[in-house]
């Protein structure tokens, strides 16, 4: 569509957006201020020493705390939303 | 806007209570109680209340931006990122950026400064084939930039997807990335970025003091933080024309435009409850920043407050 080498957009709905892999320089847990390890199967930030994960919704990164899904050994696989 | 008058002599004499309150803890938050424009309401409630106003508002921001400001707005967005004077290379975070102004002004800045630059190159050599020429312009196709980024953050999801959708239109794409955050609590590690830009964004945080705390955090050394925001005009007479046309006419215009009045209600009492120019210099003090200064634009309905990280 428009002349741009920006991240991937041309598939349809099956295939979530990636994240801008520059931006993995900069972002860290809001929370600890600690880096974060992507998760391409699961398509999120993982912050392993607090055990939380962080969403990415059409390629934008959902960095707000309240929006992160536990990752700990609980039976439910998502909607496990932080109190 | 009728029923304002007689509620404005009530609201007077709290909003000097609660500013005296707030002067003396000056960028702690004042108690559980905060200002959701002129209501007072709890933190947990503003934050939510705010949310939605921009949910509800940002399909028809920018067009509620020309509107209310009558185009202004472009210009005072224009001055801000030529104060900033990006050269190419520069490392961006614009926080509250939900639609992309800064950001795309910011690449529009650097591409057109790094043009210049490759045309001064160029001027200096020479003796130069044709081949060797168009070599140049090959290689640099690919840093239009010249490695410039610009990071927007918001904590509105509707204000982002509405920003992407821009840049998609607009064709930006390199050098543009978007990050959902909140500006008390960012998603970025410590020394940088080159510059910290929040533009219209700063009032409606809730704890001003933490985001001032973290835009310092993130910033490097010698990094420079520009706020561009509503302030307060001193001049009487501008002042009660500046009143008569926020209270009377934006509220409406937000009406018949985005069909909401409540929200652009709260827009203009926002502007009114937040602190003047002295005292946001002195905020932005606290939290560490050097040469500290503002600049009036429009005898002080908007203000570009300027700090450096040392």
């Amino acid at each position: 569509r428009q002349a741009s080498g920006g991240a991937g957009q041309g598939s349809g709905s099956a295939r979530p957006q990636p994240l801008e892999p520059s931006l993995l320089r900069f972002l860290v847990c809001p929370l600890s201020k600690r880096p974060l390890r992507y998760e391409e199967a699961t398509n999120e930030l993982v912050n392993e020493e607090l055990g939380i994960a962080y969403p990415i919704i059409d390629g934008i990164p959902n960095m707000i705390p309240e929006a992160a899904r536990t990752t700990k050994k609980q039976p439910p696989a998502e909607g496990s939303k932080q109190p | 806007a009728a029923g304002l008058c007689p509620c404005w002599v009530l609201l007077a004499s709290r909003r000097a209570a609660l500013r005296a309150l707030c002067g003396s803890v000056r960028g702690l938050a004042a108690g559980p109680e905060m200002h959701f424009g002129f209501q007072t309401v709890t933190e947990a409630e503003r934050r939510e209340k705010i949310y939605q106003v921009f949910e509800n508002v940002a399909k028809k921001y920018d067009v509620m931006n020309d509107s209310m400001t009558l185009g202004l707005h472009r210009v005072w967005k224009d001055i801000l990122v030529r104060k900033m004077n990006p050269c190419p290379g520069t490392l961006l975070l614009d926080v509250a950026g939900g639609t992309g102004d800064i950001a795309f002004r910011f690449i529009d800045y650097v591409r057109s400064v790094r043009q210049r630059q490759l045309q001064r190159k160029l001027k200096h050599h020479q003796n130069l084939s044709w081949q060797e020429i168009s070599e140049t312009y090959q290689e640099n196709k690919f840093k239009s930039l010249g490695d410039s980024q610009v990071v927007v953050c918001d904590i509105n999801k509707e204000m982002l997807k509405v920003g992407k959708q821009k840049a998609q239109h607009h064709g930006y794409s390199e050098g543009l990335s978007w990050v959902l955050g909140n500006a008390e609590e960012l998603p970025f590690d410590d020394d940088k970025f080159d510059v910290y830009t929040i533009a219209f964004g700063i009032r409606n945080v809730t704890r001003t003091d933490l985001a001032l705390q973290e835009a310092y955090r993130v910033l490097k050394p010698g990094g420079r933080f520009l706020c561009l925001e509503f302030s307060h005009v001193s001049n009487p007479l501008i002042s009660r024309l500046y009143d008569l046309y926020s209270f009377q006419v934006i509220p409406v215009l937000g009406e018949v435009i985005a069909g909401d009045w409540k929200s652009y209600q709260y827009l203009v009492e926002s502007i009114r409850r937040f602190p003047p120019q002295e005292e946001l210099k002195a905020m932005i003090e606290d939290a560490g920043f050097f040469k500290v200064d503002y600049q009036n634009l429009n005898s002080g309905i908007v203000a570009i407050h300027s700090g450096f990280k040392l």
